[in-house]
């Protein structure tokens, strides 16, 4: 036990004298999660497109107009053959372009199908979706309003049918802003990127200067010196952890639905895991830098990317699902998520703060017994 | 009392293929102190991490303290002290954190560890320099500090590798001050080096080459049993020329350069010194010294690595 | 002078092979991850499960159902019958989203008057699924809205077509995948992590190990020393683009359909702007610890973010913009795109080129302006 406490002062010490991993550990993540925080949005607010008419009349310039009045919509250009619609397509400068054919006006007039072409970008195929939505309902209503118009001159009352309109509910989520639910991801992904990096380099370090071998000469236990240099990063994870959320709450104004303290039990549970890793990591490891490069490959890239951060797990495919059961960050995800949009807490999400827990758990001890006190 | 405190029996290591400690069997005595010498990469930090617990023998055993090291590391651990070849205190912290934090690991508390506290700090010659941050304290004084917070909790025995690698000759002397007086208490000290003036200081000396042990006694037993030949000491202008004239003499077998000086192990064919002074002069080299010599650690040793070759 | 540079790269490059571990990581690594995170990465929600509330149950209200059931987006997993099942269907995870039919919708339809008004009920918190829904949900409304009225009319008796209609047409990606798109973007946040921590963290070991020589205080003698040292890094980075490449080919069919030659160019360039952020990372880095945890912050995070890898950044507010321009990422995945799905010629992302030397030159300067303000304080 004395000897928790003494590795726990020398660490302390240690950190207060390197007043750079001070400051970049504390202020860091903050920077972070404001750009981030107004960086991350999956709405598509401007589409930018070019037209091409080959019809020039009234009628086709009333078209152009109902893309023209959207707000959604921003035409770059005018052009006049398809060279330059290729151009603007291939260099990436508009996400869509329409071609009217040049029997526009004649064909609406004398009740047939004009044909217009919309020729999209589908290289994000996302966006492409979205922007093909905005077409189709300025087409419809387009459409709508020439039947209606070619009723009442031939003097029949009868307007036609409505549309139909989709309102979106978002539960917990009303005003569906992408920012809202990438935050507290955001938040779970610094919080294991600082533990992480703290923790993988904490006994390679010591191996590399030399330092480790006068401490492995003594009667000192593994356990003892792990769980010693575990403590601090978990109070610095914790400390950073508050920081965020508050900046979270205040700065962007997404309040805590749920429960604060199951929040920071979770966040304590989470950075057990999280440092049960980045130990693990550093007993393996004979140098910083390769503990840097396992930490990166092998625990930060996968949460990143698996752990349903930016990516749906629920699209990715069967055996890749199964990958994703082994990363803790995937399990906080849904914690913090829940606590955070959706107030829900210990009784709905007990599971998944077990499953960190022992993972936590099953790495500290697998770290303590693969490190023997021994060069070897 | 002639107990042994570390009795080595066909200790080796392997690394691979490669053969680092080849079989090595010694003992050492209660209270002495114990010189390990050898060249850079002739075993000696493999043989002392071992006989410390922190490195695994390839095979053998030795007791320490009474302990296998097989066996047994974690008691091996309790009964001693460590220095290893880099200086590894934490830079980052002052004197007294480095004190306090191996005084902890050590389990010293309360009084006895403010007593052993400043031993330490009297050793070091830092009484009043607790908060000097250890990065900016002299080499000499830093190896002080090392070897007093190594044995802070009174072990019975300290290994101390390469322990005045880089200093200064004369805060070598000091040091080697420091570790008379921790024998004189009765600890037993097991020292690695390569500065064979070092290994005067020492009660009993083994010299180790290529993973084997090639000579062991006492520093007097050393100079007296290896040697057979007459060792003159010539000093001349030309050292070099004096080599090369010297060197296909039959009556010669070793020769060293010394500086100015060189060293010339002569063999029987020598009826009389005054051939070597007609040879000389003959070859119109001045010479300003040429006396038979007590050898030296160094040339005991050049002559027994030579001999192995 | 020319000399040393080839003969400190050399040194360099023989060190770097030798360590067998930090190869098997670097080289097997990234196309490991690549094979995962490529099946992983994409933001097509097929088949999204649907629960079914239909207040009206007319006819109407059934062609609406088929008509979204027939599409793609939505599979239809089961019918409730009131709102209670709502909560309990979401919240138990049977389904992604609830669609609820008023009690008036055929009756609004055909008054003409006023829209008739359906929901899509989706559980927000489920990341970026829920924005995705929603555009499904509007997607399929709008096709039903275009549909009923073309078949609508004639009912009538007036003879009349469709006044206007749509054709689309999805370049470079007919079916849309998002795979082709994400693909690019996965690969220069691997190339950017390879390079940008494994230079700044080769620097600044030597530093801590005081193996670094003597820096001179003429500046342009420093970066000659240390692009000499990252000189390793940038082969190495370059081989691994290739295999991603490759890999990205034999997996995932993303062949490139431009100019193989400006694709490599571009990759030139933007190793060799990572690696001037490596070198101004090692310059204002102490300890290993401090240089990785920058790494992080400065190049990984903002290449996963800011480049407009998955985020678009059309999207973020005016400021942030700005800022993107921190993370040569950003241009180097424009590039990419344009010559790998797009097959643009080269005015397309010259500028990007541009924009990667000048970026990595002032990465230089600031480098060696840290370096020079260093010395001074000794």
């Amino acid at each position: 036990m004395r000897n928790i406490l003494t590795i726990i002062k020398k660490e302390i010490h240690q950190f207060r004298r390197d007043p750079k991993m001070f400051g970049i550990i504390l202020l860091g993540p903050i920077l972070q999660l404001i750009f981030f925080g107004y960086a991350v949005n999956m709405d598509l607010e401007k589409v930018t497109a070019v037209v091409f008419d080959k019809d020039k009349s009234v009628q086709s310039r009333l078209f152009i107009e109902e893309f023209t009045s959207n707000k959604y919509f921003e035409i770059l250009a005018n052009v006049n053959d398809y060279d330059e619609v290729e151009k603007y397509l291939e260099n990436g400068e508009v996400t869509l372009a329409i071609v009217i054919e040049n029997k526009f006006e004649k064909n609406i007039s004398t009740n047939r199908t004009a044909k217009v072409q919309v020729i999209f970008d589908g290289s994000d195929g996302n966006k492409a979706s979205v922007a093909a939505g905005y077409v189709t309902n300025i087409f419809s209503d387009y459409s709508k309003q020439i039947l209606i118009d070619l009723q009442n001159k031939a003097g029949q009352k009868r307007t036609l049918i409505s549309n139909v309109e989709a309102e979106i509910r978002a539960w917990f989520n009303p005003t569906l802003k992408t920012r809202n639910f990438m935050i507290p991801g955001i938040i779970g992904m610094l919080l294991s990127i600082i533990t992480l990096i703290l923790t993988s380099l904490a006994i390679v370090k010591e191996k590399e200067i030399g330092t480790l071998e006068q401490i492995i000469v003594t009667p000192i236990k593994p356990y003892e010196l792990i769980i010693g240099k575990a403590i601090p990063f978990a109070a610095m994870g914790f400390i950073v952890v508050s920081i965020i959320l508050s900046v979270m709450t205040f700065g962007f104004n997404i309040p805590i639905k749920g429960s604060i303290p199951f929040l920071f039990l979770s966040s304590a549970v989470y950075i057990l895991s999280t440092l049960g890793l980045g130990i693990f990591v550093s007993t393996v490891s004979k140098t910083q830098q390769q503990a840097m490069m396992i930490a990166v490959f092998v625990v930060m890239m996968p949460m990143v990317f698996l752990s349903g951060f930016a990516f749906p797990i629920e699209n990715m495919p069967a055996i890749i699902q199964c990958i994703t059961y082994i990363i803790p960050l995937r399990y906080f995800m849904t914690i913090i998520r829940g606590v955070i949009l959706k107030g829900i807490g210990f009784t709905e999400l007990w599971l998944e703060l077990m499953i960190m827990f022992v993972m936590g758990i099953v790495l500290l001890v697998a770290s303590s017994l693969r490190f023997k006190k021994n060069l070897d | 009392m002639n107990i042994n405190a570390i009795e080595v029996k066909n200790l080796t290591k392997k690394f691979g293929d490669f053969v680092s400690v080849d079989n090595v069997s010694f003992n050492v005595k209660e209270g002495e102190i114990f010189g390990f010498l050898g060249a850079n990469g002739a075993g000696k930090s493999t043989t002392l991490r071992m006989l410390c617990g922190i490195l695994s023998p390839t095979s053998g055993d030795a007791l320490v303290g009474g302990f296998s090291i097989s066996n047994d590391p974690a008691l091996v651990k309790k009964n001693i002290g460590y220095m290893s070849q880099r200086f590894s205190l934490y830079n980052d912290l002052t004197v007294e954190e480095n004190i306090n934090f191996f005084g902890g690991i050590y389990g010293l508390s309360g009084n006895k560890f403010l007593d052993r506290k400043k031993w330490v700090l009297a050793a070091a010659n830092l009484l009043g320099r607790e908060k000097t941050i250890a990065s900016s304290l002299p080499g000499g004084i830093k190896q002080r500090l090392a070897l007093g917070t190594a044995v802070i909790h009174r072990p019975g025995i300290v290994f101390l590798d390469e322990p005045t690698s880089g200093v200064d000759p004369i805060s070598r002397r000091n040091f080697w001050n420091l570790i008379n007086q921790l024998s004189e208490e009765g600890i037993t000290i097991f020292v690695t080096t390569h500065y064979l003036e070092e290994a005067e200081y020492c009660n009993n000396i083994i010299l180790i080459d290529s993973g084997k042990i090639v000579a062991e006694g006492t520093p007097k037993e050393l100079k007296t049993k290896h040697i057979k030949n007459d060792i003159y000491e010539i000093e001349t202008a030309d050292a070099v020329k004096a080599l090369e004239l010297l060197e296909f003499q039959n009556y010669v077998d070793e020769t060293s350069i010394f500086g100015n000086n060189i060293h010339v192990a002569f063999n029987e064919n020598l009826e009389s010194i005054d051939k070597v002074k007609q040879l000389f002069s003959d070859a119109r080299l001045e010479t300003t010294k040429m006396e038979k010599i007590i050898p030296t650690l160094e040339d005991v040793f050049i002559h027994l690595l030579d001999k192995d070759k | 002078m020319k000399k040393r540079l080839f003969a400190i790269a050399k040194k360099e490059v023989k060190q770097l092979f030798r360590d067998r571990r930090m190869m098997f990581v670097i080289f097997f690594f990234p196309v490991f991850l690549l094979g995962i995170f490529g099946y992983a990465v994409n933001f097509d929600v097929h088949n999204i499960q649907l629960a079914v509330l239909d207040n009206d149950k007319s006819g109407t209200s059934r062609d609406f159902i088929a008509s979204i059931s027939s599409s793609s987006y939505f599979d239809i997993v089961n019918y409730i019958s009131n709102n209670h099942e709502i909560d309990e269907t979401l919240n138990k995870r049977e389904t992604q989203a609830v669609l609820v039919i008023p009690q008036n919708f055929s009756s609004k339809i055909f008054s003409g008057k006023k829209a008739a008004k359906i929901q899509f009920i989706i559980d927000g918190v489920d990341g970026n699924t829920a924005a995705i829904i929603k555009n499904y949900a509007q997607g399929a409304t709008a096709s039903f809205n275009q549909k009923i009225q073309s078949e609508f009319v004639p009912r009538f008796g007036v003879r009349l077509n469709p006044p206007v209609e749509l054709f689309p047409l999805f370049w470079f990606n007919p079916e849309l995948q998002t795979t082709k798109f994400l693909l690019p973007g996965l690969i220069a946040l691997i190339l950017v992590v390879t390079s940008v921590i494994t230079v700044s963290l080769s620097l600044v070991r030597e530093k801590e190990k005081g193996t670094l020589e003597q820096i001179n205080v003429s500046s342009i003698k420093t970066i000659e020393l240390l692009l000499g040292k990252s000189f390793p890094y940038l082969i190495m980075s370059f081989i691994n683009a290739a295999i991603i490449l490759l890999a990205g080919y034999l997996l995932f069919d993303i062949a490139v359909k431009g100019n193989y030659i400006y694709l490599f160019i571009s990759i030139a360039v933007f190793l060799f702007a990572c690696t001037s952020i490596g070198i101004f990372i090692s310059a204002i880095s102490e300890s290993q610890q401090f240089a990785f945890t920058a790494a992080t912050f400065f190049s990984l995070l903002p290449s996963l973010i800011l480049s407009g890898f998955i985020f678009p950044i059309e999207s973020m507010p005016m400021f942030i913009q700005v800022l993107t321009n921190i993370t040569p990422t950003k241009f180097f995945i424009i590039s990419l795109r344009a010559i790998m799905l797009r097959g643009a010629s080269l005015d397309a992302f010259f500028i990007q080129w541009i924009y990667l030397i000048i970026y990595s030159s002032i990465s230089l300067l600031l480098a060696s302006l840290a370096e020079k303000s260093k010395l001074k304080m000794l």
